[in-house]
């Protein structure tokens, strides 16, 4: 019994023993992609080490949130992974806290040039993010066996939801709704907001939350709810899926990570861009985000060349079609874009479209500041606890304050 | 054992009424877990209240077995979550009595010190540990978070082995030092045995710290071969497309072994004044 | 025995405790003392430097919304009904399992679920479970108790009271088995003696039972209320993060999105200390009122 301390410390050293050691021939690339995108990558990762089997790469997966802040702390202890993968919006912060490196002078510029703009996401005049996959954007999602052909105006969706909110079983509750989506994350607001001709920010980074577009964007959908009822009173991001999938919702505002989920769940999905606005003549435009690789500042200058050349071999054409081709997500190389399947599949034609009527996520870290400041209050509105006008001032308020702070 | 069987059928009755009514309450989301890891399509909720599915497939747990390393995982976990056990429990064993027997200097400011470790937000010392780590080279290894999960663990341990300790007489150690033992003896043969119920209590608990814990070994553990079962169910999570069957069949079987454990346990938690020791 | 075994005694069966307390939370501690009277933040976050009490004045006076008053407010509140209903329904199912019955080890087992569970996922379950049209608790309150359904999430202090519903229920199994674990520490002959004297079951849960369970309940509830007062996660999920509109904060989490969401490192640490301070002094009271460092004989 006595020696039981002396055994646990063996045994734990022992367990300590049995670590890989961290060597100039092993890559890790830390991402936050979703399981469908994972496999393709392992795949394709097992692919560049049977051409090169002296290396030996990595991939961990984190979640998005937890992924930043993971990163945040290894890099600024001198660790952290050789790569990190996510959404353009995170290149802002890690620009700011300087824990990645600049991307252009590591390659020629008729490679770089090989990709769509959209996929190079440059700050403060440097390249910072690479993208393979450009998209992360809202569409409408409609369920084949409710509704044939997809609203193009405003005016349509509401009709069309009206008709497709039922009680089937004459209880007096809804049965199904015409359209449902998540309520508590502003992200799904923009479409709306910009439809009524508004946006985050203007060009200078500076938040524009209190004007007409958020006000009649945050009319709308209320509307939806209370005057129409075409929408359920509560739903969040799991509760919109389960009415989705169960069949309770003919339409779903989701975005392009969702879709194979639904093909996976039997549901003969159709997607359609978000519709125009008739009173602005403005398409509803959603964020859309290139999602790439970006460089660990701690990467050693000697393990620069292996690292281009795993980026280039996950980056080629080959892989971006077959990815696309598995996951409908939209390539950046432009050569693919006259590929018959990208131009033709109906799924990709629909999402190229809303991804036109789109507009890039600003890549600044006060984004982060402005998605707090909408956050509470697209709630309250929706909450029934503020009226637009004073949700729109209140966000503006609230995002310059928080701005401030994050930046004293 | 109180002379139940005295007492009114309708008291018996009575008390299986409210077992059984906070069993269900107790029960009732777990088993909508299992629910979840029986529905094909990841969902986590859905509109129909039934408890097995339409088109309920085991398929999830299949998967987990064959297409996920959850053995790599499950005997990670017991690795470290068993060594923390031990750990917790020895330490806390001998740093209790300590703190119950004697009187010494800094006792005071050491018991509450132990509250004090527990004040801090964990969130908040993330980084500096991370740092800390780093700097010992335990990044990355598992001497790292058991170090880390026993210092979260002790406080807790300490303090409820010394309350325990604090209800056994000192006479009995001073009956034992009559015949022959010194101070470790008594401790060790007289007086541990009758606090087994709260070793069960220290033990559970400290197997619990580092069994379910996910936030330090996030931080600590970079290779996915050493990752314990907290870090491969969050991996079936995405931010907006969560693997739920998988998720749902995991988090059942992570139980299990909690559950075992408590089993095992529960034959020591009988009270260790009547194993027969001594006489008042 | 004599001095120096004594000490020695004493050094070995405390000091490595204390070694690895002191390494894993001391620097850390001390670590965050410094920045929180630094500005690190997005735009210093190698080059920070020192403030003073900059930070500080920011926690008690920033206008945050909800405030820092209100917050505090929900956290105690929150702590103090979470702790009560752990204590009271874990002591009260120790004491009925406590007895010979039968299915003693199933009901044990069947009640120790909750604490055994993944937090994650059945916090997210429970949140389901609180949805407005399609949540079961709705569904139970309308169709078999035929209440009016509840707006649980919409409203601040439903939604407050539904992290109270979630964490009380994962909450209880783990005072039930300290609590059952407490009650073998008392001598069956003190009961026999009581029940001679024709002692009624009130009088002996009074003067018996709960006296001699103190010793052990006290390190649980007293920690039970640092560890309540800290627990970032249930309201996190079940709420979503605060919701709606940031209502449903506790000190914790407040911090937490602070420091994660906006970067302010400084701001958190601050705020972090502050908790700390507070929570010093409601357990040193607490610990005062209850005598918790005695002995119980």
């Amino acid at each position: 019994m006595r020696f039981v301390p002396v055994f646990v410390l063996i045994f734990a050293s022992l367990l300590a023993a049995c670590t890989p050691e961290r060597d100039p021939k092993r890559v890790v690339i830390w991402h936050q992609m979703r399981v469908d995108e994972r496999v393709i990558l392992e795949e394709q990762m097992k692919k560049y080490m049977s051409l090169h089997p002296d290396v030996h790469l990595e991939a961990i997966y984190k979640e998005t949130e937890e992924l930043r802040s993971g990163f945040i702390i290894a890099a600024i202890a001198g660790q952290g992974p050789d790569l990190v993968y996510g959404p353009s919006d995170q290149v802002g912060p890690f620009q700011v806290m300087n824990i990645i490196r600049p991307m252009e002078p590591l390659f020629d510029t008729s490679w770089l040039n090989s990709f769509t703009p959209k996929a190079l996401t440059w700050y403060k005049g440097h390249l910072y993010q690479i993208a393979d996959k450009l998209g992360n954007h809202l569409t409408l999602v409609y369920n084949k066996k409710f509704v044939q052909k997809p609203p193009e105006t405003d005016e349509e969706l509401v009709a069309l939801c009206r008709k497709l909110t039922v009680d089937t079983n004459g209880d007096g509750r809804t049965d199904r709704y015409g359209l449902v989506w998540n309520y508590t994350e502003p992200f799904f607001f923009v479409p709306f907001m910009s439809g009524f001709g508004g946006w985050v920010m203007d060009d200078s980074g500076h938040p524009t939350l209190d004007n007409r577009g958020v006000i009649d964007g945050l009319k709308f959908i209320r509307d939806l709810r209370d005057k129409y009822k075409v929408i359920p009173a509560e739903a969040d991001y799991n509760i919109a899926d389960a009415l989705f999938k169960d069949g309770k919702a003919a339409m779903i505002i989701n975005g392009d990570w969702s879709w194979s989920g639904y093909r996976k769940a039997e549901i003969d999905i159709g997607v359609a861009p978000l519709p125009k606005i008739t009173e602005t003549g403005l398409w509803c435009a959603p964020m859309v985000s290139p999602k790439g690789y970006s460089i660990n500042r701690n990467v050693p200058d000697e393990k620069i060349p292996l690292i281009l050349d795993v980026l280039k071999f996950l980056m080629s054409p080959e892989n971006e079609l077959e990815t696309g081709k598995a996951l409908s997500t939209m390539p950046t190389r432009v050569s693919l874009y006259s590929d018959p399947f990208i131009e033709n599949d109906e799924i990709l034609k629909n999402s190229r479209e809303q991804i036109e009527h789109g507009r890039a996520m600003p890549v600044v870290p006060e984004l982060r500041a402005i998605w707090d400041a909408m956050r509470p209050n697209y709630q309250a509105v929706l909450g029934g606890v503020k009226t637009p006008e004073d949700a729109a001032r209140d966000m503006q308020a609230l995002a310059l304050r928080k701005i401030e702070e994050m930046n004293e | 054992m109180n002379n139940f069987r005295k007492k009114k059928f309708v008291q018996r009755l009575a008390a299986h009424i409210v077992l059984i009514l906070f069993s269900i309450i107790a029960v009732y989301p777990v088993l909508q877990v299992v629910t979840i890891s029986l529905r094909p399509a990841d969902k986590l909720l859905s509109t129909s209240l039934e408890i097995i599915p339409q088109n309920a497939t085991l398929k999830s747990y299949v998967k987990l077995f064959t297409e996920q390393p959850f053995l790599l995982w499950l005997r990670n976990s017991a690795a470290v979550s068993l060594t923390v056990t031990l750990t917790g429990v020895v330490l806390a064993a001998m740093a209790g009595y300590a703190f119950s027997r004697f009187n010494f200097m800094g006792k005071r400011m050491g018991l509450l010190s132990l509250l004090l470790t527990q004040m801090f937000p964990a969130t908040m010392l993330l980084l500096p540990l991370y740092i800390m780590l780093i700097y010992l080279g335990l990044i990355n290894t598992y001497l790292g978070i058991i170090i880390t999960y026993t210092a979260t663990a002790l406080p807790f341990c300490i303090w409820t082995m010394k309350g325990y300790y604090d209800t056994i007489p000192t006479s009995l150690e001073e009956a034992a030092r009559i015949d022959g033992c010194n101070q470790f003896e008594a401790f060790y043969k007289v007086i541990l045995p009758l606090a087994a119920p709260a070793l069960v209590i220290t033990g559970l608990f400290s197997f619990m710290t580092a069994w379910a814990e996910y936030i330090v070994a996030a931080q600590i553990l970079q290779d996915t071969e050493l990752w314990t079962l907290p870090l491969g169910l969050k991996s079936f999570e995405a931010n907006m497309s969560t693997e739920w069957g998988l998720y749902g069949a995991a988090s059942l079987l992570v139980m299990i072994p909690v559950v075992i454990l408590f089993l095992v346990l529960s034959r020591w938690l009988v009270s260790g004044l009547t194993l027969g020791s001594v006489k008042g | 025995m004599n001095k120096l075994y004594r000490k020695i005694f004493i050094a070995i069966f405390v000091v490595p405790s204390f070694l690895i307390l002191i390494g894993v939370v001391f620097y850390p501690f001390l670590y965050n003392v410094v920045i929180s009277l630094s500005n690190m933040n997005l735009r210093h976050i190698t080059d920070w430097h020192l403030v003073g009490l900059n930070q500080y004045q920011k926690v008690f006076t920033e206008p945050t919304q909800p405030s820092f008053y209100d917050i505090f407010l929900k956290t105690i509140i929150w702590t103090v009904a979470n702790v009560l209903f752990h204590v009271v329904i874990g002591v009260f199912l120790a004491l009925i399992l406590n007895q010979s019955i039968r299915g003693k080890s199933v009901y044990r087992t069947l009640l120790i679920l909750p604490w055994a569970i993944p937090q994650y996922i059945v916090a997210l379950t429970w949140r389901g479970m609180f949805n407005y049209e399609y949540g079961s608790i709705n569904l139970v309150l309308t169709k078999y108790l035929h209440l009016p359904a509840v707006e649980w999430l919409k409203n601040p202090t439903e939604a407050f009271l539904a992290c109270i519903l979630t964490n009380v229920w994962l909450g209880f199994p783990f005072m039930m088995v300290v609590a059952l674990g407490a009650l073998q520490s008392i001598p069956h002959e003190l009961y026999e003696a009581a029940d001679i004297d024709g002692a009624s079951w009130f009088y002996k849960l009074k003067n018996i039972t709960l006296p001699l369970i103190r010793p052990v309940m006290i390190p649980a509830i007293t920690l039970g209320i640092v560890w309540t007062f800290n627990n970032l996660n249930i309201i996190w999920l079940v709420s979503n993060g605060g919701e709606p509109s940031d209502s449903t904060h506790i000190l914790v989490s407040f911090v937490y999105k602070a420091a994660f969401n906006l970067y302010r490192y400084g701001y958190a640490a601050a705020l972090s200390m502050v908790i700390f301070v507070v929570l010093l002094v409601l357990s040193l009271t607490f610990m005062k009122k209850t005598k918790a460092t005695e002995a119980a004989y």
